[in-house]
């Protein structure tokens, strides 16, 4: 049996998992306004405790690498890392949408994770459920998509569509208003990110490769200096090729 | 455990508050075991400044084989460590957040004290590193990018702040005329080499010393004053000596640096100075203090440049003295990107 914790910082819910292979044991769900970096290690400690399970019984540690927040990204990703460095474990990094198509298990109709990307953006992808293999089918992949144009695209599918992320709770009304009653909706508490979704995708994918990886986060967005370092380029370039 | 780190303490000193990625090893708070730094100033030269997303990114990709070089070149396990030491603040929030996040990890996964350091007090620190035998009461010139300090030490930790700049740091202020001038980033470098080859006394930029007895810095005066005579010289056509502009500016600087430093020794009474900070590893003003303070039987004690700038080896130390007080920092240790000095 695998013994491994699971870490999703990505959003403003801190989220944690001990698991054993298919096994939720115990879970950290935290939504308030304290940062991660206050929160993280308190609570991982209380969990860890409470499981009376050592950090030398984890053989793997998981990690949400993005999208989302960037500095929630980079937290998730030193923590896994520094633990797993001092206690020699391997450490695998998934998606926080991928978990999140988890909260939409075995609906009828495709799921769509919608993260708040600031900027009038949402980190997006969309999934169907293969209940015979028991996965979630990825049939767009993460992107960060204008809310508008991306609940349009939805609609031209004719399809019910069941929204998970933490952006579905101010974009409810835009949303029933561009799908209608194709839009369904879950429960807050299952439609935020979760320990218990992270630890099946990690879980999904230690079984395909069970090596550890170097994790690197996973950002979709350029920094911003970095996108207006490439327009002056471009302009650069327009400019010696037009005259 | 090794028996040769048996009784012995072994701090892991990390600094990520703003462009270089930095880890050591120091034993007993004066052995330096390992010190790795990578430099992130070619990633932000082609933007003319430090990017903070670009460098919490640069941090997040190389801190872990930083800190695994620092206990591989110390030939030590994570189990040796007695303790591990992180910059908490001042800095770029998403920086110092790597590095605590990091240390906080690797100090809950072992099992030993976390320690936060504040940034401006690992810069002092950086002098106990080869002088562990410095005395109390000590006064210390803190001069970087950002700061400009003169604070006095009663003890570790206790200490006050006598005066520090109005406006511009004095680093900030080099910074800007190197750029003016065309001679790149970091300024302070920049200007101390084009100065090798200027007149000093070529122009006569104002020093502003502010009230009587004041201890407190201005820079944007001496600042301005060099962009008036740029501006007014281009207005007129004129060329004017980039090399006679920047000896006559960093005097300037230098001056008042070196008069206020009087003043406070002066007031204070205290025998001891150390620099700190990246305008500490100024030849100028090393010089300058030194001849100027011979007669007052004050010692002078400065960092090799290497220490002036930031490097984990400063925050080992500063860890290190935090350590023997027992002054933990708990599990909840945020970065707190305008900490200051009390
Ligand atoms: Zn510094």
């Amino acid at each position: 049996m695998m013994k491994y914790l699971c870490i999703d910082t990505t959003t403003k819910v801190t989220a944690l998992a001990l698991a054993e292979d298919d096994q939720v044991v115990a879970e950290g769900f935290l939504h308030t306004n304290l940062n991660h970096s206050e929160r993280l290690i308190p609570m991982l400690k209380q969990l860890v405790d409470a499981a009376a399970w050592g950090l030398n019984d984890l053989d793997m540690i998981g990690v949400v690498r993005g999208p989302g927040s960037f500095t929630g990204i980079r937290i998730g990703i030193a923590t896994a890392q520094g633990l797993a460095l001092v206690l020699k474990l391997p450490v695998l990094g998934v998606l926080s949408l991928d978990a999140l198509a988890w909260a939409g298990y075995g609906h009828n109709g495709d799921i769509v994770p919608i993260l708040d990307a600031r900027k009038n953006e949402w980190y997006t992808a969309r999934y169907s459920w293969n209940m015979e293999q028991g996965k979630a089918i990825c049939l767009d992949r993460p992107c960060a998509a204008k809310p508008g144009e991306w609940l349009e695209r939805l609609a031209r599918l004719q399809k019910p569509i069941w929204f998970s992320g933490d952006a579905v709770a101010k974009a409810r009304e835009m949303i029933c208003s561009i799908l209608g009653n194709r839009a369904n909706f879950l429960p807050e508490f299952e439609s935020l990110p979760r320990g218990a979704y992270v630890a099946r995708v990690v879980w999904e994918k230690w079984l395909t490769e069970s090596e550890g990886e170097v994790v690197k986060p996973y950002y979709i967005r350029l920094s911003e200096a970095e996108v207006n370092w490439r327009k002056r380029q471009q302009g650069r370039r327009n400019e010696i090729n037009g005259g | 455990m090794s028996t040769e780190t048996e009784n012995k303490i072994c701090i892991l000193g990390i600094e990520t508050s703003c462009d270089d990625t930095s880890a050591a090893v120091l034993l007993n708070g004066t052995a330096l075991l390992s010190h790795i730094i990578t430099s992130q100033t070619a990633t932000h030269q082609k933007y003319g400044g430090v990017v903070p997303e670009i460098a919490s990114r640069e941090h997040s990709l190389h801190w872990q084989a930083v800190v695994q070089q620092a206990l591989e070149k110390a030939k030590l396990e994570f189990s040796d460590l007695s303790a591990v030491a992180v910059t908490y603040g001042p800095g770029l929030v998403g920086s110092l957040l790597v590095g605590v996040s990091a240390a906080k990890a690797l100090a809950y996964a072992l099992d030993i004290p976390l320690l936060g350091i504040n940034h401006l007090e690992g810069h002092i620190y950086a002098n106990f590193l080869h002088n562990p035998d410095l005395e109390f009461p000590l006064l210390a010139l803190l001069v970087s990018g950002g700061h400009t300090h003169l604070i006095l030490f009663r003890g570790h930790g206790d200490y006050q702040v006598l005066g520090k700049t109005r406006d511009d740091a004095a680093g900030e202020a080099l910074d800007k005329i190197a750029r003016v001038l065309g001679l790149g980033y970091p300024g302070g470098p920049q200007i101390q080499s084009k100065a090798r080859e200027g007149d000093a006394k070529a122009f006569d930029f104002p020093r502003a010393m502010l009230e009587p007895g004041s201890l407190d810095f201005s820079f944007s005066g001496v600042k301005s004053s060099v962009l008036n005579t740029l501006n007014s010289a281009r207005m007129k056509g004129q060329e004017l000596n980039a090399a006679d502009i920047a000896a006559s500016f960093q005097e300037a600087i230098v001056d008042v640096l070196v008069r206020k430093t009087k003043i406070a020794l002066n007031q204070t009474r205290v025998k001891t100075l150390v620099l700190a900070g990246g305008v500490a590893a100024n030849e100028l003003l090393r010089e300058t203090l030194a001849r100027e303070l011979v007669y007052q039987q004050v010692r002078l004690v400065f960092p090799p440049p290497l220490f002036c700038t930031d490097n984990g080896a400063m925050i080992a130390t500063a860890g290190y003295y935090r350590y023997l007080e027992g002054d933990f920092a708990p599990w909840t240790l945020n970065a707190v990107p305008g900490l200051g000095l009390i």
